[in-house]
């Protein structure tokens, strides 16, 4: 942690709302993607950014620095995202024209088949996160979509490296079962690819 | 997991070497990296897309209202958690003390009713003071019997039923 955030944290814990817009400001689009890559619905993933820093407010005085900040809030983002969805997980739609969902139609140089198709994709991803457990949910979006490290992900989910790669391999596992028919497709029509850079 | 910890970028520079030479005479290592590749795509690229288009409309007024509301709320429910409070410790206080009354009142009974004076229900319905003799009359209730005390002096007396 830098100076500056140090600083920032320490403001918000004496109850500084502008400390608290401060860090905002800085984490929001994180806690949305962490967010939106659990409960990949639009409306609820920013209720979430909004039910987290209030949560962040409220017990930030908890947080005593020995981990990383952003693992700390991660973690937040995360345990909140997944109550969400156990709220919400009885009601599992297989509908693909759910509202809210990931919508690429405001995109002219795609056409209605490329849409439609991935629409259902979307769809089809999402059934298959929310038929994983929390904690492989969790190792998948913290690695594959926040692209943070081992270390960093055993720091936010509280747990081993070695339970971090578990969870990672048994999740991952799951995710190309449910969907494999996509992820074959893809990988035929692009070839092998190599590690991705983050 | 090897092959899982180089599509991580988690592997050393000497297992990063075993990989790719292994990866060069092994299609079915190719095709796994290649699915995990695949997969993170499907997983990560709409999540982007989501958020670069976002503008996040109201999310922090809608914070700022939350923390207010909380602070109001906070008021309520501390006065609240101090009558809770206070009605726990009632119940606490008044549970003991009740009881105590009731194993006094018991106790209590116990020692009244022992020490009333078993006098079998007699009552004295009359005395009459007389040159001769004083007479008490008694009534008693069970059995029914009158009783008739004369006094003849300080130190005799006679029944009569």
């Amino acid at each position: 942690m830098d100076h500056e955030e140090i600083d920032m944290i320490s403001r918000c814990q004496e109850g500084d709302q502008e400390a608290l817009r401060e860090i905002f400001d800085k984490y929001h689009k994180k806690v949305y993607s962490i967010a939106y890559g659990v409960v990949r619905q639009r409306e609820e993933a920013l209720d979430i950014v909004q039910e987290v820093f209030i949560k962040l407010f409220r017990s930030i005085k908890n947080f005593r620095g020995k981990s990383q900040f952003y693992t700390y809030l991660y973690r937040m983002a995360m345990n909140t995202a997944i109550d969400h969805t156990r709220k919400a997980g009885k009601q599992v739609t297989s509908s693909l024209d759910a509202e809210g969902s990931f919508e690429p139609s405001d995109e002219p140089e795609k056409g209605p088949e490329r849409i439609l198709l991935q629409k259902e994709l979307e769809e089809r991803v999402k059934l298959a996160m929310d038929s994983l457990p929390p904690e492989q949910k969790a190792a998948i979006v913290f690695r594959d979509v926040e692209g943070l490290s081992y270390q960093e992900m055993a720091e936010a989910m509280g747990c081993s490296i070695g339970t971090v790669m578990s969870r990672l391999h048994y999740g991952r596992k799951r995710m190309q079962e449910s969907l494999k028919d996509y992820v074959k497709f893809r990988g035929q029509s692009r070839g092998a690819s190599l590690p991705s850079e983050e | 997991m090897l092959l899982e910890k180089y599509f991580d970028r988690e592997v050393t520079d000497s297992e990063r070497s075993l990989v790719e030479s292994h990866l060069q005479d092994c299609p079915a290592c190719r095709d796994a990296l290649s699915s995990m590749g695949e997969l993170r795509t499907l997983i990560k690229v709409p999540v982007e897309e989501v958020v670069r288009k976002e503008d996040f409309p109201w999310v922090w007024q809608k914070i700022e209202r939350g923390i207010r509301f909380e602070k109001e709320r906070g008021g309520w429910s501390s006065l609240r958690s101090w009558l809770d409070a206070t009605f726990r410790l009632r119940r606490r206080v008044w549970i003991p003390a009740v009881a105590t009354l009731l194993v006094l009142l018991f106790i209590t009974a116990q020692v009244i009713f022992k020490k009333t004076p078993s006098s079998q229900g007699a009552s004295v319905v009359e005395y009459l003071e007389s040159p001769t003799y004083n007479v008490m009359v008694y009534q008693m209730e069970e059995p029914n019997v009158t009783v008739i005390w004369l006094f003849e002096g300080p130190e005799e007396e006679h029944t009569a039923t």
